[in-house]
């Protein structure tokens, strides 16, 4: 368990601190959505075979 | 969440009473718990929290922070101290979780007040000491664990940070886990009165835990998006907090720390909200109350008798360890109590007035002046869970003297507050045996008069003086008594409960 987390943070609240985060940190925000973007398209082939 | 028995709690406090008693504001976090035993606050920490603890006190930032008066006083309990402290059966396991690890004490908070009680300078002020003790916890590699208003007290015109259960060593590459609290509770609240001119006060007494971004949004549309600080901590948060609502916060964290973010980036965001904050102001627009010392029509005669008498009062018997100065405008009484009395609460219901009090205090550094927007016709009632997580005002009175100076003509004319029930109210804010410093203005004062134009004829009969002092006596013996010399005001001084 996250001992940290006793409280609901909130995905989206961590986000924005990424992108609030100066130049570096709106890249590590562009990084984290174009490695979802990535994986979406690898799976979808093997969805549909 | 394991939520703690509550239920077992006493409520409301025996005012004697000797035995430990969980603080019914104090739940949330299942690693610590606050209790109160005698005089002592303490705080009861599990395992993991202990560490967390003796990293924290072996720091360097935190024992300066402390040493700054930044953070309240803490020192952690022998184990001997600690469990004759609490009750035992907390400690050793009777119940369904593991016995306490270790006990602190801390400083005590000479009165506890709520953020819906400061002015806007001062939930400002609160804000920043939030963000500066993140910043400099960070490069030592801690954070806190959450980012409320309610981890902020006050020691007069200082702010404090009393939440010393939320600092906790920093996850490489993790955010903030505060920053969505720290938005609600804080940076909204700032942005309604810089944007919008609105006071904060009554959003956050009715929403426990603050604004959200969607109703943030609402309100600042059009141009507004502009202002600073809207576009990324309102409509962007947003926006995020919307498409990424089905995510997990463990899937994100690790996304996060996957791409790369960096204790680096929670500094800049820290830095960044730091200066938003401070361009951040609001003067909420001035009612002739700000002007009261100049308009007031006191003669230099009728003020340094009203002085004379309420030093008199504060220095005949026991020194008071808390006075209320209740209607205190400018707060010209609150300071002169302050000179005699361990501390005073200056309670006032025009924020504008209390936020230029608020800032001369803290001008003069002082410690010892609390002031507070309150409406005494309509004081804070509890709140939170169960309506006792956030003590009502009644629930924490109990003062050694109660000032009521010029006051009592506003709420039994202007609000319309039978007579009796005003001096009942009054005398309800002292502990028993207290005392009560009061002025009531003749219904032939000027200041009366005024009030008086706006109600019909004859609608408050008893507003007499014969029957003021009638009531006055039937609450205590009345002490010693002044007429000023302009003839249409008359001071008393009673002893409750005689
Ligand atoms: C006439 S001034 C007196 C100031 C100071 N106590 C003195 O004697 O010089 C009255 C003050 O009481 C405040 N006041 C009036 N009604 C109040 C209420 N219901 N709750 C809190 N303050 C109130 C006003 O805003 C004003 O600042």
């Amino acid at each position: 368990m996250n001992h940290l987390a006793y409280l609901d943070a909130g995905s989206g609240s961590l986000i924005v601190q990424a992108v609030v985060g100066g130049i570096a940190g709106v890249a590590v925000a562009a990084k984290l959505y174009w490695r979802r973007l990535v994986s979406r398209f690898r799976r979808q082939p093997t969805d549909q075979s | 969440m394991v939520i703690p028995d509550l239920g077992r709690a006493v409520w409301p406090p025996a005012r004697s009473g000797t035995g430990p008693r969980v603080e019914p504001g104090s739940f949330r976090d299942p690693a610590n718990q606050v209790f109160h035993a005698g005089g002592d606050v303490l705080r009861a920490l599990d395992e993991t929290a202990a560490a967390h603890w003796r990293a924290l006190a072996g720091s360097t930032f935190f024992p300066q922070l402390v040493a700054a008066g930044k953070v309240c006083g803490t020192e952690e309990l022998p184990p001997g101290a600690a469990r004759e402290l609490l009750a035992v059966d907390r400690l050793d396991g009777t119940e369904q979780r593991p016995a306490w690890a270790a006990v602190l004490r801390h400083e005590r908070i000479p009165f506890v007040s709520h953020p819906y009680e400061w002015s806007y300078a001062m939930l400002r002020d609160a804000a920043l000491l939030h963000l500066e003790i993140l910043r400099v916890a960070l490069p030592a590699g801690f954070t806190t664990k959450d980012g409320s208003a309610y981890n902020l007290q006050w020691r007069g015109s200082q702010p404090v940070f009393i939440d010393v259960g939320s600092f906790a060593p920093l996850r490489e590459g993790e955010p903030w886990a505060g920053y969505r609290q720290f938005c609600q509770t804080l940076l909204y609240p700032l942005l309604l009165g810089a944007h919008l001119g609105l006071d904060f006060q009554p959003w956050l007494r009715a929403r426990i835990d603050g604004i959200e971004a969607d109703q943030m949004s609402g309100l600042l549309r059009g141009l507004r998006r502009l202002s600073p600080g809207v576009l990324t901590h309102v409509h962007l948060h947003r926006s995020v907090q919307r498409r990424n609502a089905a995510r997990s916060t463990a899937d994100v964290r690790a996304q996060l720390r996957d791409a790369g973010y960096t204790r680096q980036m929670a500094l800049a965001t820290v830095r960044g909200m730091e200066k938003l904050v401070r361009r951040l102001d609001h003067r909420p627009p001035a009612s002739h109350w700000v002007d009261y010392q100049r308009t007031c029509g006191y003669s230099g005669a009728d003020r340094a008798g009203k002085e004379r008498f309420v030093t008199a009062a504060l220095t005949g018997a026991r020194r008071s360890r808390l006075v209320l100065d209740l209607g205190a405008n400018d707060g010209h009484y609150s300071r002169l109590a302050a000179r005699h009395a361990d501390y005073v609460v200056a309670v006032e219901q025009d924020p504008a007035v209390v936020d230029r009090l608020y800032l001369a205090l803290r001008d003069a550094d002082e410690r010892r002046v609390l002031p507070l927007v309150l409406d005494l016709a309509d004081p804070s009632p509890g709140g939170g869970w169960r309506g006792v997580e956030r003590a009502s005002f009644v629930a924490r009175t109990g003062a050694d003297t109660v000032l009521a100076l010029a006051l009592v003509h506003h709420l039994a004319i202007g609000r319309n507050v039978p007579l009796p029930e005003v001096v009942a109210c009054l005398a309800g804010y002292a502990a028993p045996g207290g005392r009560l410093v009061v002025e009531f203005v003749h219904p032939d004062d000027p200041m009366a008069v005024r009030l008086l134009a706006n109600k019909p004829d004859g609608i408050f009969p008893d507003y007499r003086r014969d029957a003021f002092e009638a009531l006055l006596q039937g609450c205590g013996s009345v002490e010693d008594r002044l007429e000023l010399p302009s003839g249409t005001r008359t001071l008393y001084q009673v002893t409750l409960g005689g």
